[in-house]
């Protein structure tokens, strides 16, 4: 069975008024389905940028990304679109909900951007992803009433509605004090060990070590691929390069 | 997204700035009012007037010397020869022969400067006259050019309030007339200028105004009227030694007017009345999409975070196109549909106020005006609505998302 994910030689510059600046110096990394990986790293190291770029919101400059075994260098952005709504999603530091949409609401939404869920099944769909970040009772309440760590755990409803292969998280507790940070960091464990795979990026040590697999980022090359040394889950197989 | 998604999506947009919905929508709603009532009031009247000619019939023509109307009657180029002759055509029903006598009409210490027509009979009947009290003029004053005067609705008021006219003596110019009957008034404002005339025997108003020649004659015609008007064109350019076969009116001295020809001149002027007031409402409604446009402008700039977002979780750039799309043409179509009733309402009730003034006026609501007029709505949110749903559609994720 192929890798989840796997970059080899992956580069990226931005370009802005002829002037380059490039953030990502040649990138190989295997991600797993299952995984819990952390992409740690100081700020701008580009620990956002390799995640938009595996979440296909963004395209490298050079090097090859395959997901799920096809090369994804041809496609166009329809096609990336379609990934997105079917296959992975995300969870954002500042949460993007739509403040004016219920709960329900804002769960409801990806899946109108998804072709293989049928409009009738989508409040089953969205009730149960609400159900399993505990937020059941406040379904029908406007995000803008609710706590930050609520919110938050909205959005990773949201970003389980679809039931993606694979779930970003880019610093999602940065917005947030300790008590719902941690909250929301048991969550994802949780999610993690139902068999979701989940890639967390973050520059804080604490936050990081939820994951099981640690990767550094340092001016755009990978420093350093450990197991975390917090070893919560029995058995699991920590992959190494 | 499926079309009930995007319906959705388009209302619940619209739905968030309720009191700034309401203004963009005030250009539309008042651009699609206007169109709806400019063109059914142009309809209306038009209606109106169409039946006001009508009640004379089609088959009216009026012989008039050229110039007439500019210089008071007093071209001589009709004559009673020419009467005559024309009385003889065979496309001709009747013909009445008439003198404009322009001399002040009295009882009493009242004077009026009503028209005095000198008129055989059927006069009456030819104006759709009806007789109110007493009895219409007939042969008999004709024949012995009698004193006799009929007297119009409104001159009767004048002159005797709510005396009885019958058997009254009047006075036109120097001369005296005995008040034989009143006329029923026609009972609209656009003849109201019928309600009053005073009538006399086209005989006694040769005697009394000395004039010889006819201010103008008016007839009917049987069959087709273009036949009958060519017969007496011919006829009196015969007699009047005229040569004018290119048909050139400067070159005639008289012209036949045809109720059937002020018709159609009361048509296109109103067509083109029309015509010019929904332009005037078109651009009024361009004015509203361009309201339009900016507020959608405005909204894409507001919601860029959720565009952004929209497209993080896979909506293509063509969903968000045809969610910034609907919503524009949900903004345009409700304000169509408010500027339709409104419209359509404020026509109704100045129709019902010129109904009271004019009589027998009728609301014409125009579908075609209604229809065209949400089409042009549609089209509005459709051609206003592109180049903001563009931008939003070409927005890139995730500088969308960084937004502020
Ligand atoms: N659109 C862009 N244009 C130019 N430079 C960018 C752009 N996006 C990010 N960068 C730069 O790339 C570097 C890495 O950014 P980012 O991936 O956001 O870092 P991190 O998430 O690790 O803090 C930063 O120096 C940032 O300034
Ligand atoms: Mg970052």
């Amino acid at each position: 069975m192929p890798s989840l994910i796997s970059l080899s030689g992956l580069h990226k510059s931005y370009f802005n008024d002829e002037v380059e600046t490039a953030v990502l110096h040649g990138i190989d990394l295997e991600i797993d389905t299952g995984e819990f990986i952390a992409i740690m790293g100081p700020s701008g190291s580009g620990k956002s940028t390799l995640m938009h770029i595996l979440g296909f919101l963004d395209r490298p400059t050079a090097g090859t990304y395959t997901f799920l075994g096809e090369n994804t260098a041809g496609k166009n952005d329809d096609d990336l679109a379609a990934i997105r709504a079917t296959k992975v999603s995300f969870v954002f530091q500042a949460f993007h909900l739509l403040p004016r949409a219920t709960v329900l609401e804002n769960v409801l939404l990806p899946l109108l951007y998804h072709p293989g869920i049928a409009s009738i099944d989508r409040e089953k769909y969205a009730r149960k992803a609400i159900a399993s970040v505990g937020l059941s009772d406040r379904a029908g309440f406007l995000s803008s009433q609710l706590s930050g760590g609520q919110k938050q755990r909205v959005a990773i409803a949201r970003a389980l509605v679809t039931e993606p292969a694979l779930i970003f998280a880019d610093e999602p507790t940065g917005n947030l004090d300790s008590a719902s940070g941690l909250q929301v960091m048991e969550v994802l464990e949780k999610l993690n060990a139902a068999g979701h795979t989940i890639i967390l990026v973050t520059h804080e040590r604490t936050t990081a070590e939820f994951a099981d697999r640690i990767v550094h980022i340092k001016d755009g090359l990978i420093e350093s691929d450990t197991s975390s040394h917090k070893r919560r889950k029995a058995g699991a197989d920590v992959k190494l390069k | 997204m499926n079309s009930l998604d995007l319906l959705t999506a388009a209302f619940s947009g619209i739905r968030t700035n309720t009191k700034r919905t309401a203004m963009t929508m005030l250009g539309i709603i008042i651009g699609v009012a206007a169109v709806v009532l400019m063109i059914s009031i142009g309809r209306s009247f038009e209606s109106y007037i169409l039946s006001q000619i009508d009640s004379f019939g089609t088959n009216t023509m009026d012989i008039i010397p050229t110039g007439f109307e500019k210089f008071g009657g007093n071209l001589e180029s009709l004559t009673i020869e020419d009467y005559e002759r024309v009385k003889r055509l065979s496309t001709v029903e009747h013909v009445v022969p008439v003198i404009i006598v322009g001399k002040p009409v009295g009882y009493g210490r009242e004077e009026r400067t009503p028209m005095v027509f000198g008129a055989t009979e059927s006069i009456f009947g030819n104006y759709g006259l009806e007789i109110d009290q007493g009895r219409l003029l007939d042969s008999a004053d004709e024949e012995g050019a009698l004193h006799s005067a009929v007297v119009a609705y409104q001159t009767s008021l004048d002159l005797f309030g709510n005396r009885n006219p019958l058997g009254e003596r009047i006075t036109i110019g120097e001369e005296s007339f005995t008040v034989v009957g009143t006329l029923q008034s026609v009972g609209s404002l656009l003849l109201s200028d019928m309600d009053k005339p005073v009538f006399i025997p086209f005989s006694t108003a040769r005697i009394v105004s000395g004039q010889d020649h006819l201010s103008y004659m008016t007839l009917k015609t049987v069959g087709d009227p273009d036949i009958a008007k060519r017969d007496i064109t011919e006829l009196l350019r015969d007699r009047h030694r005229i040569k004018n076969p290119e048909n050139d009116p400067d070159k005639d001295d008289f012209i036949a007017r045809s109720a059937e020809q002020v018709t159609s001149i009361v048509s296109s002027v109103t067509m083109g009345l029309t015509v010019f007031l929904a332009l005037i409402a078109c651009i009024s409604l361009l004015v509203g999409g361009i309201g339009i446009m900016n507020i959608m402008l405005v909204t894409v700039t507001e919601r860029t975070r959720e565009i952004g977002l929209r497209k993080a979780i896979g909506a293509r750039p063509r969903d968000i196109l045809l969610q910034f799309l609907a919503e524009s043409v949900a903004l345009t179509c409700t304000g169509g549909i408010i500027g339709i009733l409104l419209g359509a309402g404020t026509g109704w009730m100045l129709s019902q106020i010129a109904n009271r003034v004019l009589g027998e006026f009728h609301f014409v609501l125009s579908l075609s005006a209604i229809a065209s007029a949400f089409a042009m709505a549609v089209v509005t949110g459709l051609v206003f609505g592109v180049y903001p749903a563009r931008k939003a559609s070409r927005l890139d994720p995730i500088e969308a998302l960084r937004y502020e």
